[in-house]
């Protein structure tokens, strides 16, 4: 699904590589820890599967592409098919929850009704039942993380890459946002996990690989945050 | 779903920076309104000038006991002299038509021209307007070839060319047409500059949004046409007024030119309008063009 092939990402003024010689491959339905400190290349993998980034050397290939030769008119049918989220949950504030997860359906031109039918099923799915016409600011953290869950997932995309879903988020609740990435994951997506939180991945007991200066230095399956000792 | 959408993003837009949208609106409304006049008196300039061309005519007026002019040594023309200049007008290959008027007609057609002001009618006298020659060229450029034949020629005072009075007449309206169209251009420009600077608050305020598109990929023509549209709403609006301040200037500007100068071609309000859709034309794409040409630096992949 997700083929890193040989990757080395240079930022322009920049000597020091963000990536370096990045070799992963993530199998369709796999759900990857991707860990290692801040600085370690971890944002950078990320961007590159959205083709937010180009590679400065080598190749990486989405669902069976080589992004370095998809044209930029077609990154936007790329991105369709790739579900984010992120630490800081990026909902709009003057927006409900159901117009919040409607928002990535209408944006990219899909029908009213389709729309009415698909978005309270998601909101289901990530466990908000109840609370579509709630705004924002009326849910906790952890409630608005799910709602950026759901409209990352709307769409049903293949891969689903979240970039430290759980940073702003207390241990408790941060077990429950796992809960639903895990039921995501459940349905055959793909999911991207950059994270900071060992005692989620020690838990999960999930692929893990670890970065430490834009290197590969770990590749391990039902692997744990830190090294085994 | 995807019409209503942009509209309402596009509500949204003009209305978070409402005051920024007012004065583009009000900075379009005038580049546009000036740029339609200008175009205006230039129609009207060229629509007499070809009409004047045809009907330019050199009068030259012959000597008279009370002409001042020392060639004519206070004596009146003679009949001779008068058959001779009119033979070598007419021997002239430029010259169309040669027309004699003498001293009645000339009153009587004075009397009718001034006809509204009595006053300037009355103090004046049969025999106050010489005898003169009409002639009607082939080529109003061509005058000098007639000055040159009647130069210090017996029995003629003055040679006077209609065409020059109304070079200079022309030269006036040139001015003013030009003057507008110079503001009208310092106007686009600061329009556009607006636009720019507009669509990019509008970019940057929806940034969040934007970036969220960007993300669940939406086209970019979706992203973009939003903000394209607001600006070409803004310039639309902006047309109107003008369009309204054309017809303004119509009734006041033009209609007036035409009375108190007595232009013959009537500026009608068929080329009114179509100066108005041209200007609301160059007034929305100007504006769609800054809007687009603004967010490919701002909005990127």
């Amino acid at each position: 699904m997700i083929h890193f092939d040989n990757v080395t990402k240079v930022y322009p003024n920049q000597n020091r590589p963000a990536l370096q010689h990045v070799n992963v491959a993530i199998e369709k339905g796999e759900f990857l820890f991707l860990v290692g400190p801040s600085g370690s290349g971890k944002s950078t993998f990320l961007r590159l599967v959205l083709k937010e980034e180009r590679p400065s050397q080598g190749h990486v290939h989405v669902a069976g592409k080589d992004l370095n030769r998809l044209t930029n008119w077609k990154v936007p049918h790329l991105r369709r098919r790739i579900g984010c989220v992120f630490q800081d949950f990026r909902l709009l504030p003057n927006k409900n929850v159901f117009e919040n997860v409607a928002f990535a359906l209408e944006v990219i031109g899909k029908p009213r009704r389709f729309i009415a039918k698909v978005v309270p099923e998601v909101i289901d799915l990530v466990g908000l039942e109840g609370k579509a016409h709630r705004m924002p600011d009326e849910l906790s953290g952890g409630e608005q993380q799910r709602v950026a869950i759901a409209r990352a997932f709307v769409n049903r995309p293949m891969i689903l890459l979240a970039d430290e879903p759980t940073g702003n988020i207390d241990p408790a609740t941060s077990i429950g946002i796992m809960k639903v990435l895990d039921r995501i994951n459940r349905t055959g997506t793909t999911v991207v996990m950059a994270t900071h939180d060992a005692a989620i991945v020690d838990a999960f007991r999930k692929r893990v690989v670890e970065l430490e200066d834009g290197r590969v230095v770990r590749d391990q399956s039902r692997g744990v945050y830190g090294q085994a000792y | 779903m995807r019409a209503q959408f942009v509209l309402q993003e596009i509500w949204i837009g003009l209305r978070r920076n409402l005051t920024m949208t007012i004065s583009l609106v009000i900075t379009v409304a005038i580049a546009m309104a000036l740029l339609g006049t200008g175009l205006l008196i230039k129609l009207q300039v060229d629509s007499s000038k070809s009409y004047w061309h045809d009907r330019i005519e050199v009068s030259i007026f012959l000597c008279a006991k009370t002409s001042s002019n020392a060639n004519c040594n206070k004596t009146d023309v003679t009949e001779q002299q008068k058959q001779e200049i009119q033979n070598d007008l007419k021997g002239l290959s430029v010259v169309k038509e040669v027309k004699y008027e003498s001293k009645e007609e000339a009153f009587e057609r004075f009397k009718e021209s001034f006809s509204n002001s009595p006053g300037f009618v009355n103090s004046t006298k049969v025999g106050d307007i010489p005898d003169s020659f009409r002639v009607r060229l082939k080529d109003p450029e061509k005058f000098e070839e007639v000055t040159k034949l009647l130069a210090n020629r017996a029995g003629v005072d003055q040679v006077v060319n209609e065409k020059e009075i109304l070079d200079r007449f022309f030269k006036i309206l040139n001015g003013l047409q030009w003057a507008a169209i110079m503001i009208a251009v310092i106007q686009v420009v600061a329009a556009v500059l607006l636009v720019a600077n507009t669509v990019r608050l509008s970019a940057f305020n929806r940034r969040r949004e934007t970036g969220i598109m960007r993300l669940v990929g939406a086209s970019n023509l979706y992203i973009q046409l939003p903000f394209i549209l607001e600006g070409a709403i803004a310039g639309l609006i902006g047309g109107g007024f003008a369009a309204i301040l054309l017809v303004g200037s119509k009734v006041v500007l033009i209609d007036q030119l035409q009375e108190s100068l007595q232009f013959t071609s009537q500026l009608g309000w068929g080329s009114v309008f179509g100066v108005i859709v041209f200007s609301i034309c160059v007034g929305v794409l100007l504006c769609a063009a800054a809007s687009f040409l603004s967010l490919r630096r701002y909005l990127r992949i």
